[in-house]
């Protein structure tokens, strides 16, 4: 055979091959893909764990992150099918996006374990943070001495926005404040800072010590009981509502209802009912 | 056809293949100027040269950006990126500045004074310094920097002194020049040293022949041609010092705020946060078209930065042409 | 009568005694000794504080790191304190640097030869020259939006996976790769323009008077001589790469395993999402929401490995290709 002749034989069994290749990603089972906020991401993860557990190949599930704006974005282009959101939805966002609410998450007012607070009422959080009382001798109970270090969250997060809405109210918070940007840093530095104050999602309390507010104690147990008011929704968001009877349906519903969703939920979190 | 490209090449087709593929590079970074500055657009038509100045609280003015999402009103888009810009000269001029000193004088030392066991331990050194990366830097400082300043440098009398405009933390410009220093100086120091061994041996032995001591002949024989590399090595370390990011937005404060070099030592231990750090922690929002085009812009003026970083060292370089050393 | 002068027989010469000639530091003047004392310090300072860093992760890393982590997959649980290991990260940063090395050099090698033999028309080259310098400079996030903005038009789509919605998702291993290299190009393209620019003509000349044309120059001469740089420039783009966070948490999905997307073995992990250990660091940090300072420590310790041992291997190749190469001294020939 001419060396041509050969050459166009390679060539159209690469792209044979390639052209195959495109068409074959549509895989037999359905994909079910989520990106959004890293706070739910890790109830998320676990989510679709239990789900597989139970009904073992029915979709596949793909989990990145990215934060809560990136999902609700994503959602509203296609280019997810959930997009995990731990903010409410606002009046700025893409039309059509219908929030599903899946579990609950408490937020605590955490301050160093030398400074064992024991609680505060919701006019004493906005005169602290919105920086009318700067120290610790004005507020009863304190500990520590000094001038108080507020610790908040920078402006995109939703566990800020939440708290501006809960805890806050119409004050906005002293524009001095040390900004974090995740929880994480907020523990952190509220654990080596024996002045900080500072607010966290349930979860990071550990190390540090939760004030109780309005009487009652920041725990997993009162956020359930519906006792502790500080608590914030976690959403998975989807475009419209899902086609009945469709997988991405019958996932959410399985979150929001089913036992074992609730009870994956309970590990850490407040679940539904 | 697979013998004819198996054959040597002639000069003409090698010479249009190689550029060909320098174009390729040339077009991909013109592409990307481009992308930036059309969605940059919106931010600077809104806010002229204001752009530029201290407008106000820039985190509330990216707050009121961020909430109105997907629908903002003409009046969103005002951003006054003055204390953000200033948060940025300051870290990136200490660290190169520092960096630089510390460099020239750490490369001396490696070409000239180390003893033999000595250098051959320090260059692996530096290859390692160079290769760590920034994320590890970033878990140390908020790790073990950031607490050491806030319980043992920051004192109490400090922070009431400045109380009522801004908390102080360990985070800061002190931890953030300080890491970004260690950083950026693996870098230089490979590029001098290597400079400084291409540096002709018969120049140095000339000085030391003329009774110069060991010292001022490095100085002003092989430092003095070696000063290209210098500026070349301190151009890519402020490029570096601009682009972090990551490291900076876990040990800067993350607050836009402009230390005040009138606070005296306080100075050094307010909270900032750079222009890299900023589009970092923004890049969440980055669908809801107000964030958009400030993010853009922010990037654009970093690309700006580091196109005026280069002319100003090619213009420099060509003064030293005259002396042969390339 | 005359007698010789005694001579004993002569010993066979001893070749002198090399002795370093230590001029006295006290013939110095005070400002000089002042710069010695700054150079000595500065270069213990410098061993010191890698030491400092090296030790100290050393020492958090081996409390916190268990064998059976570098093997296990991380599992998705609510915090990562007590589970899984972190094997699908290694793979991840192995792969991703793989990608944008391999993608880098030739383009890099084959622009810093253009720049340096032809460069006809100069102001081409030159434009070429401040475009790398540009890139250089460029914040890697900046690198990273550009690249997901790109990546998510409708060309790109083989390159990751398109959702039912009809739109590119536009992060994968290829996407996150190609930006990667991006980056990784300024370091290899400088190192081996000042590889090429300390050739001495004469090198250059002996090959055209024997009748070599300028590629074969180029291929023959030039590009075994410059070998020990352009591993000093992969070394240093590969130390970039594996040390880049940026890129991957935008560009790679930074799921905690690697997701493969299609059927075909190879392809399909390239097109797949995944992380690597800076973003499982970083996530795990308290900058991210991972919870496990633990976890954190232990990758971050490994990651450092990682990077020693790529550098371990780089300088040996340099040391050696420094032997049968050029005789201009390289950093630690």
């Amino acid at each position: 055979m001419s060396r041509r002749l050969r050459l166009l034989g390679v060539s159209a069994i690469v792209a044979g091959v390639a052209g195959a290749a495109i068409p074959a990603t549509a895989s037999a089972v359905p994909v079910i893909t989520m990106s959004g906020s890293t706070s739910v991401a890790p109830l998320a993860s676990l989510l679709a764990k239990g789900y597989l557990k139970q009904y073992p190949g029915r979709v596949k599930f793909k989990l990145a992150q990215g934060g809560s704006d990136v999902g609700v974005a994503d959602v509203a282009a296609g280019r997810v099918s959930i997009g995990n959101s731990s903010r409410d939805a606002k009046s700025s966002d893409p039309g059509g996006l219908v929030f599903n609410k899946i579990a609950k998450d408490a937020i605590c007012i955490v301050t160093n374990p030398n400074n064992k607070l024991p609680n505060l009422s919701q006019s004493q959080i906005q005169a602290i943070f919105s920086g009318q009382v700067r120290n610790w001798s004005d507020i009863p109970g304190a500990t520590a001495t000094g001038s108080i270090n507020l610790i908040v969250r920078t402006a995109a997060s939703g566990t800020q926005d939440a708290f501006q809405k809960i805890f806050m109210g119409s004050s906005n918070v002293f524009s001095g404040a040390s900004a974090k940007a995740s929880n994480g840093l907020v523990q952190s530095t509220v654990k080596s800072d024996p002045n900080a104050i500072g607010y966290v999602s349930q979860d990071f309390v550990p190390g540090t010590h939760a004030v109780s507010y309005q009487g009652v104690g920041c725990t997993l147990a009162t956020a359930k009981s519906g006792e502790y008011g500080g608590v914030r929704n976690f959403w998975m968001v989807t475009r419209g509502h899902p086609r009945p009877a469709s997988p991405l349906q019958k996932f959410i519903h399985w979150a929001q209802v089913s036992s074992r969703a609730q009870k994956i939920v309970a590990t850490h979190w407040v679940p539904l009912k | 056809m697979l013998d004819r490209l198996r054959e040597p090449w002639s000069d003409r087709r090698a010479e249009r293949t190689l550029g060909a593929l320098a174009c390729l590079v040339l077009i991909a970074i013109v592409l990307m100027i481009v992308f930036v500055a059309v969605r940059a657009w919106p931010s600077f038509h809104h806010n002229g040269l204001a752009w530029f100045s201290g407008r106000g609280d820039i985190d509330q003015q990216i707050g009121v950006q961020v909430n109105t999402g997907a629908n903002p009103t003409r009046a969103d888009y005002t951003i006054g990126a003055w204390p953000l810009i200033w948060g940025t000269i300051l870290t990136t001029g200490f660290a190169v500045v520092i960096g630089v000193a510390f460099s020239v004088l750490t490369a001396i030392f490696i070409v000239e004074f180390a003893p033999g066991p000595l250098r051959r331990l320090i260059v692996p050194v530096v290859r390692l310094l160079a290769a760590v990366p920034s994320v590890i830097y970033g878990l140390i400082g908020i790790l073990v920097l950031v607490p050491f300043v806030t319980n043992h440098l920051v004192g109490e009398g400090r922070k009431e002194s400045v109380q009522y405009v801004i908390n102080l933390s360990g985070t800061g410009l002190l931890v953030s020049v300080v890491i970004l220093t260690v950083m950026i100086t693996p870098i230089m120091i490979a590029i001098i040293v290597d400079a400084l061994y291409a540096v002709p041996r018969g120049w140095k032995e000339g000085a030391v022949a003329l009774g110069v001591n060991r010292w001022r002949a490095m100085w002003t024989v092989s430092v003095r041609a070696a000063r290209p590399a210098i500026i070349a090595g301190a151009v890519l370390a402020c490029a570096r010092a601009l682009g972090e990011a990551i490291m900076l937005s876990m040990v800067s404060g993350s607050k836009g705020f402009a230390p005040n070099p009138a606070d005296g030592i306080t100075f050094i231990f307010e909270p900032l946060r750079p222009l890299a750090s900023t589009i970092v922690e923004d890049a969440e929002s980055l669908n809801a078209p107000a964030v958009q085009a400030t993010v853009y812009s922010f990037a654009l003026l970093l690309l700006a930065s580091s196109f005026f970083l280069s002319i100003a060292a090619w213009i420099a370089k060509q003064s030293m042409r005259k002396y042969g050393v390339r | 009568m005359a007698v010789a002068p005694h001579t004993e027989p002569l010993k066979p010469l001893r070749p002198p005694r090399k002795r370093r000639v230590n001029e006295s530091v006290r013939t110095w003047r005070w400002s000089d000794r002042i710069a010695l004392v700054l150079c000595w310090a500065t270069g213990i300072a410098l061993c010191l504080i890698a030491g400092a860093i090296v030790l100290y992760m050393g020492v958090k890393g081996l409390q916190f790191l268990k064998l059976d982590m570098i093997f296990s997959r991380p599992q998705a649980s609510a915090d990562q304190q007590g589970s899984g290991g972190f094997l699908d990260p290694i793979l991840g940063t192995v792969l991703l640097t793989l990608i944008g090395i391999v993608l880098a050099t030739p383009v890099a090698v084959a622009t810093a030869i253009w720049i340096v033999e032809y460069g006809r028309p100069s102001w081409l080259a030159r434009g070429v020259e401040s475009g790398i310098e540009i890139v250089a400079g460029t914040p890697d996030i900046v690198i990273a939006i550009f690249g997901l903005a790109l990546f998510q038009q409708g060309l790109f789509s083989p390159l990751s996976f398109t959702a039912e919605g009809g739109a590119v998702f536009g992060r994968s291993f290829l996407t996150a790769g190609a930006m990667m290299s991006l980056i990784a190009l300024p370091m290899v393209f400088g190192a081996t323009r000042e590889g090429l620019q300390a050739v001495p003509m004469h090198l250059r000349e002996a090959s055209y008077g024997l009748g070599k044309t300028k590629i074969a120059t180029i291929r023959r001469v030039l590009l075994p001589a410059v070998k020990p740089n352009i591993s000093t420039g992969a070394a240093l783009g590969m130390g970039r790469i594996a040390g880049d966070t940026a890129i991957v948490v935008v560009l790679l999905g930074a799921t905690l395993r690697i997701d493969p997307e299609g059927s075909i073995p190879g392809t399909n992990v390239l097109r797949g999402t995944g992380g690597t250990l800076t973003s499982y660091v970083y996530n795990n940090s308290p900058a991210g929401e991972g919870n496990a300072e633990q976890k954190a420590y232990a990758a971050a310790f490994v990651l450092l490995l990682i990077v020693i041992a790529l550098n371990f291997a780089v300088d040996l190749i340099a040391r050696r290709g420094a032997k049968t190469g050029l005789e201009s001294t390289r950093l630690g020939a």
